[in-house]
């Protein structure tokens, strides 16, 4: 008899267990009763966004991908100076006034009269702390390399002087948020793993869970004015077709970046709630005129840039982004930059499979050779098989089929073949850059220190003179005037786009929808950088 | 009885060491590092080595196993996570809870539904309450969680729009994904009850039950499914550990918190020190699932009784 009620306790207590799991909190997150367009009163109600991936920490100097950034740049943590990609790009905001020398090198910065969400004055000190911090880390060193010393002249003054004049400072001026000293040196450790309010922009972080998301709060003493909306939680979903059911069933009210594979459900949920941007991310064909591959084929310009002729990029914007993205032959997109070279100012190789053939010939091939198909080796790319990438390298190689030419495709995870690209060890590679807002940038593309570039100049293919290359891209920093600065960078990316070596080919689309009771402000023109307190209910 | 159950816990050192040294061997042959992982593609790889500094990445394989088996043991220390910087132990219990609470409430669930109906399907053979039920069934069982899943959710949420695709706020929530994780389970629990029923009420015992004037329902609870029962709490126990194993699909597809979800978010990020605690836990409490079962299923099996009760004799 004991052993049978021990038999029916053990019973008993997985039954309880089950039950324990019926329960919970008894708020409400999305009741999944309408369209999130209802009408009534929505002063109260809190903003719900989709999120992709977790947050890695709540210190903004340790996130590192892109949707992170856009969530808590401006809105959460600000610099001197904030991102307004609708409306030109860099944009002063904790700086006031910004006085520069002759020389170019010293920046003498007045701060505007704002607070953190502490409520503690931003003086100064808080300013040159926040920089020190930055400049410790390895990460921040292409933004912070060029600072020689950070000082502060009083409380609301702090002069910055350069190692040597840098024109595409306002970069870093953007990159660098300012903190708290006496909220992150208290937190200590902590920081970045808990909320806080070591912040100055219109939202603090009042709920951080890496495994849900996270929950904003309206910073009602902003220094530009309380936020309309009081309440912003960034809901975590990973997975695409979960995110379109949770917007077609009410329960999420913008989505940045939404799936462009399910853009026609999306469009029609949406009715007229809903954009297509431009986003500020290219996609970049490379060919490696170093590779050894047959012969060393790519070491041949002809090979080059038949194979930049053999792209049909409106292909691959139709297979890839179901025809959302935008052509592109620009590596740093002038829409955004205002120093970034036009297309229609240096060569462009269009889609144009007879010449690309003309080229192979021309380069010793015949047609027996092309009939039968001459290797080019492997094209290399990242992401998911079914990403992007993956389909633009499948028309790529049907592309290239076409003129003659034959490879195989490696498709891996990014841990895996973005270190391969970056080591130069690839034929062809596919590899997506994002956020450039000054075309300085380009310098982590094109020089060789750094180790981030994709293709070494130093071997100066075809008729590439890499001191050259160096010597416009100092020109380039040194000088301030955006038309001479922009005809420099003409010079350089002319010589470059001659090599055949980096051929952009899509610059990237940025979905966006939102629900009916939603005014999203620049939410609706702003692909990376949008900023909640432009946001409001109807 | 307790040396069995003793022996049985014993048993689990072994398999955490070697769980632990399974998954710190194949994180360590995969390419990459957490510092690739974590900072994106666009990292430089001076940033990358600091950061797999940082946080001991670049010590050699078996100083690392042996520092975390040595923390694990003597501190209860998983680690810190790469990924968040945060206690491994304050994120995956959490999420292991989450994970644990729907796994016992599918599988309860699913006995609910599947062990009456089983019974029933047996005692009326032939019936309307055996055909329907066990046609249904057979069509049931061969459906992954999955593809239930998301047909609930296109139906329930997208379609319907009366319960909430994801999350785990309110009682609504959990109704989605504990049906996904339930009826697949429930439909093999009828299929196993009903056949084990079958086979009990053709036996010697029941008959002479019978003959002795015993009433019907004391023939079939007492005498058929006492013994019927056995294999069933085996496929119970079986599809606990599955849905615990298993959970990650269901879990993405609903958006839920669990520890199936985690391990594969960090996989991505090769955030050691939570992918080897998590496995550990799913191995502790798989292990601790089987041993349970089987001592229910020794309270049940008269012959298991007896066989203890000699031993101790």
């Amino acid at each position: 008899m004991k052993k049978r009620i021990t038999a029916f306790l053990l019973t008993a207590v997985m039954l309880l267990g089950a039950l324990a799991g019926c329960g919970g909190p008894a708020n409400n997150s999305g009741d999944g009763s309408g369209d999130g367009g209802n009408g009534g009163d929505n002063t109260s109600r809190s903003l719900k966004i989709r999120k992709v991936n977790s947050l890695a920490s709540t210190d903004y100097d340790v996130v590192t991908y892109t949707e992170d950034m856009s969530i808590l740049s401006d809105n959460v943590f600000q610099g001197l100076y904030g991102m307004d990609e609708a409306g030109g790009g860099y944009c002063k905001l904790l700086a006031k006034d910004v006085a520069i020398s002759e020389d170019g090198i010293t920046y003498t910065i007045t701060l505007v009269d704002a607070t953190f969400q502490n409520g503690d004055a931003v003086k100064a000190s808080d300013v040159k702390f926040s920089y020190d911090r930055a400049m410790a880390t390895e990460r921040f060193n292409y933004v912070t390399d060029m600072i020689d010393s950070v000082e502060v002249q009083d409380d609301k003054t702090v002069v910055f002087t350069l190692k040597y004049p840098y024109s595409a400072i306002d970069h870093t001026f953007f990159s660098i948020k300012i903190t708290s000293e006496r909220e992150i040196t208290e937190a200590g450790a902590s920081y970045g793993t808990t909320a806080h309010t070591a912040a100055t922009g219109p939202y603090a972080i009042s709920k951080y869970d890496p495994a849900g998301g996270l929950t904003l709060t309206a910073y009602d003493g902003y220094w530009g004015g309380a936020p309309a909306i009081k309440t912003v939680e960034y809901v975590l979903i990973t997975e695409d077709s979960a995110a379109v059911i949770a917007y077609e069933n009410g329960e999420i009210d913008f989505m940045n970046n939404a799936p462009t594979s399910d853009w026609e459900a999306l469009v029609s949920a949406s009715g007229d709630n809903n954009a297509v941007l431009k986003g500020n991310s290219i996609r970049t064909l490379y060919i490696n005129y170093q590779s050894t591959t047959n012969n060393s084929i790519l070491a041949n310009d002809l090979v080059r840039q038949a194979i930049c002729y053999a792209v049909d990029k409106n292909a691959i914007n139709t297979v890839a982004t179901s025809g959302l993205g935008t052509t592109s032959d620009e590596y740093i997109l002038s829409d955004y930059v205002a120093t970034a070279p036009e297309a229609k100012d240096f060569e462009t190789y269009s889609y144009n499979p007879e010449k690309a053939k003309e080229l192979l010939l021309q380069a010793g091939y015949t047609e027996a050779d092309l009939a039968a198909g001459v290797s080019v080796g492997t094209l290399t790319t990242y992401g998911p098989a079914t990403g992007e990438k993956a389909k633009a390298a499948q028309v790529v190689q049907a592309n290239l089929k076409a003129v003659g030419l034959l490879c195989e495709i490696d498709v891996a995870d990014s841990n895996i073949n973005v270190p391969k690209l970056k080591a130069h060890d690839f034929d062809l590679g596919i590899y997506g850059d994002s956020g450039n807002y000054d075309f300085n940038n380009i310098r982590q593309q094109v020089l060789v220190d750094g180790g981030y570039c994709i293709v070494d100049l130093t071997g100066n293919p075809g008729e590439l003179d890499y001191s050259k290359v160096e010597s416009l891209l100092a020109d380039g920093i040194a000088e301030t005037d955006i038309a001479a600065r922009k005809a420099i960078y003409t010079e350089l990316w002319s010589m470059v786009a001659d090599t055949a070596t980096m051929h952009p080919y899509m610059n990237m689309p940025v979905a966006v929808v939102w629900s009916s009771a939603l005014n999203p402000g620049d939410g609706a023109q702003s692909p990376t950088y949008y900023h909640l307190n432009t946001f409001s209910w109807k | 009885m307790h040396r069995y159950i003793l022996k049985r816990i014993a048993f689990l050192i072994p398999t955490i060491l070697g769980v632990t040294f399974i998954i710190y061997a194949v994180l360590n042959i995969t390419p990459s590092s957490p510092g690739q992982a974590i900072l994106g593609p666009s990292a430089s790889p001076a940033a990358i080595e600091e950061f797999n500094h940082q946080v001991g990445y670049d010590q050699p394989f078996l100083t690392k196993y042996f520092n975390y088996v040595k923390n694990m043991v003597t501190k209860a220390d998983f680690g810190i996570s790469y990924f968040t910087k945060q206690s491994v132990f304050n994120e995956v219990w959490p999420r292991f809870m989450v994970t644990i609470k729907l796994s016992l409430s599918g599988v309860a669930l699913a006995a609910l539904i599947g062990v009456p109906l089983g019974i029933l399907a047996a005692v009326k053979q032939y019936s309307l309450l055996d055909t329907i039920p066990s046609v249904l069934s057979f069509f049931i069982a061969a459906i992954p969680s999955f593809v239930l899943g998301m047909v609930l959710l296109l139906v329930f949420a997208q379609q319907l729009k009366i319960l909430p695709s994801y999350g785990l706020d309110t009682w609504k929530h959990y109704i989605m994904p504990i049906l996904a994780i339930a009826i697949p389970p429930a439909a093999q629990n009828m299929r196993f009850t009903k056949s084990s029923m079958l086979e009990a009420i053709r036996q010697d015992y029941v008959r002479t039950a019978r003959a002795k004037g015993a009433p019907e329902r004391t023939v079939i609870w007492k005498h058929a499914l006492r013994n019927a029962l056995m294999p069933v709490v085996t496929q119970i126990g079986m599809s606990l550990g599955l849905l615990i194993c298993g959970s990650v699909v269901i879990e993405k597809m609903f958006t839920l918190p669990g520890i199936g979800s985690l391990i594969i978010d960090r996989i991505n990020f090769k955030d050691e020190p939570i992918i080897i605690a998590g496995v550990i836990l799913i191995s502790i409490c798989f292990t601790v699932v089987m041993l349970l079962v089987d001592i229910i299923y020794a309270f049940i099996d008269p012959r298991i009784k007896a066989k203890y009760s000699n031993a101790k004799g």
